[in-house]
């Protein structure tokens, strides 16, 4: 799937020349531009692109509201800065590019947020269980088999399969036992769940 | 780390030095320490030990890739059967009980309701442990005993026999899983303990005894299996 980049930007100098710039390094397929904020949100919604380059005087006030909403979501929203904000504004953001950047370090900084979180890197790191694979831990402390998950959860006996093994390689516990013991500790079950069942 | 081939011109000092895990093996011979500068030879002559035999474990023991298959046709079975028994007592008198009082207070010592769960998981480990412990001392090991009194011929088959080593091979599952979730869990969930030394203390033990008995299966499987199938093939009960 093509990659995509919004840049939202009033100055039309500014916006052009990002554009020419990231244009030349093949880390998007598409890029779309933005000049107000008028048709911001809309825009953003129909595209659903990966990355939002964005001055952060188009979105004050309500910028941090306005953000964490984006953080949620699999946006990553970089800040395009050449006046000055508060750090704590600047902190807001997954990364800043500034005006007196050179083309590498944009490019630098473009391809670590194109590459973080949902890439390669976390299949292998990242230990942390999905809100899926935590179901599935849930529903295993509960005493459930595998079939009888995939029915509760509508999801293939299959998918029930992969979601265990993630869950083994991601914690390092093969058994039950060891799950629910992992479950416990991690509050994805209560004792009082347990003996519902 | 580099591994060490024990000899027989070795010290028990020296070995102790070098590779402080050949250690537990020890009483597992009746060999005590506290015998100054002994070599192996010296105190396997004295305890009335087969060196060769003796070697043979602790270097098995001490190393993944010792491939023994060259010394297996001098392998007594009943020295074999022996020290296997003698390392399940040790499991069973020593290292679950030690176990089982290190999680008892790490349970104390830990305010969250998850370590009741896992005094349940290791609770039902040792009801797992047992049962392999207990089909080896009661039905496996007595065949292989049985097969060497025919090749010794200090007695004969009264009838068909119902079982080979084969089966055992089959039924011979790792009892090594669980331990190692056991200790994951202490290493990367538990919240922390009031006493901050037991879950160190703990995992030390769990370490050693993972590693115990990964090795006591290396030893069942490299040395045991074949050798009693060598002796099946000489007894003609294949």
């Amino acid at each position: 799937m093509g990659k995509t980049l919004i840049i939202a930007e009033q100055s039309e100098v500014i916006r052009k020349g990002l554009i020419q710039i990231i244009g030349s390094f093949d880390l998007f397929d598409r890029i779309h531009e933005v000049s107000c904020n008028s048709n911001l949100e809309s825009g953003i919604i129909r595209i659903d692109p990966e990355v939002l380059i964005i001055n952060p005087l188009l979105i004050q006030p309500g910028l941090k509201e306005w953000i964490t909403g984006f953080k949620n979501g699999k946006i990553k929203v970089a800040a395009i800065v050449y006046s000055l904000f508060d750090d704590e504004v600047i902190e807001l953001f997954d990364e800043v590019i500034r005006i007196g950047d050179t083309t590498l370090k944009i490019k630098n900084k473009l391809s670590k947020l194109t590459t973080s979180p949902h890439g390669r890197k976390t299949l292998n790191n990242d230990s942390t269980l999905s809100s899926r694979e935590k179901d599935v831990v849930r529903l295993l402390a509960k005493g459930l088999s595998n079939k009888e998950i995939s029915e509760k959860l509508f999801i293939s006996p299959h998918t029930t399969i992969t979601h265990r093994k993630n869950i083994t390689r991601k914690l390092n516990i093969k058994s039950v036992a060891g799950l629910i013991v992992y479950a416990l500790i991690n509050d994805i079950v209560s004792v009082d769940e347990m003996q519902e069942e | 780390m580099a591994e060490v081939i024990i000899t027989g011109q070795m010290k028990l000092f020296d070995i102790i030095n070098t590779e402080k895990r050949a250690m537990v093996l020890f009483p597992r011979f009746g060999i005590e320490l506290g015998v100054g500068d002994m070599t192996v030879s010296g105190i396997c002559k004295q305890k009335g030990i087969d060196l060769q035999f003796f070697l043979l474990m602790v270097n098995t023991f001490l190393n993944q890739g010792y491939f023994p298959d060259r010394k297996l046709k001098n392998v007594d079975v009943d020295m074999l059967l022996g020290y296997l028994a003698e390392s399940h007592n040790y499991y069973l008198e020593e290292k679950i009980p030690y176990l089982q009082t290190l999680i008892g207070t790490f349970k104390k010592s830990v305010g969250h309701p998850a370590v009741l769960q896992l005094e349940k998981f290791f609770d039902q480990y040792i009801i797992e442990v047992k049962e392999h412990l207990a089909y080896e001392d009661e039905t496996a090991f007595p065949y292989i005993a049985m097969i060497s009194s025919f090749r010794k011929k200090t007695d004969s088959p009264a009838g068909p026999i119902d079982y080979s080593v084969e089966v055992f091979e089959e039924r011979h599952n790792n009892i090594e899983e669980k331990l190692s979730d056991l200790k994951n869990l202490l290493i990367k969930y538990f919240p922390p303990a009031g006493d901050r030394y037991i879950r160190i203390k703990l995992l030390n033990e769990l370490i050693d005894f993972e590693e115990d008995l990964v090795n006591h299966a290396r030893i069942e499987d490299k040395v045991l299996i074949p050798v009693v199938r060598q002796l099946e093939q000489q007894v003609g009960l294949l």
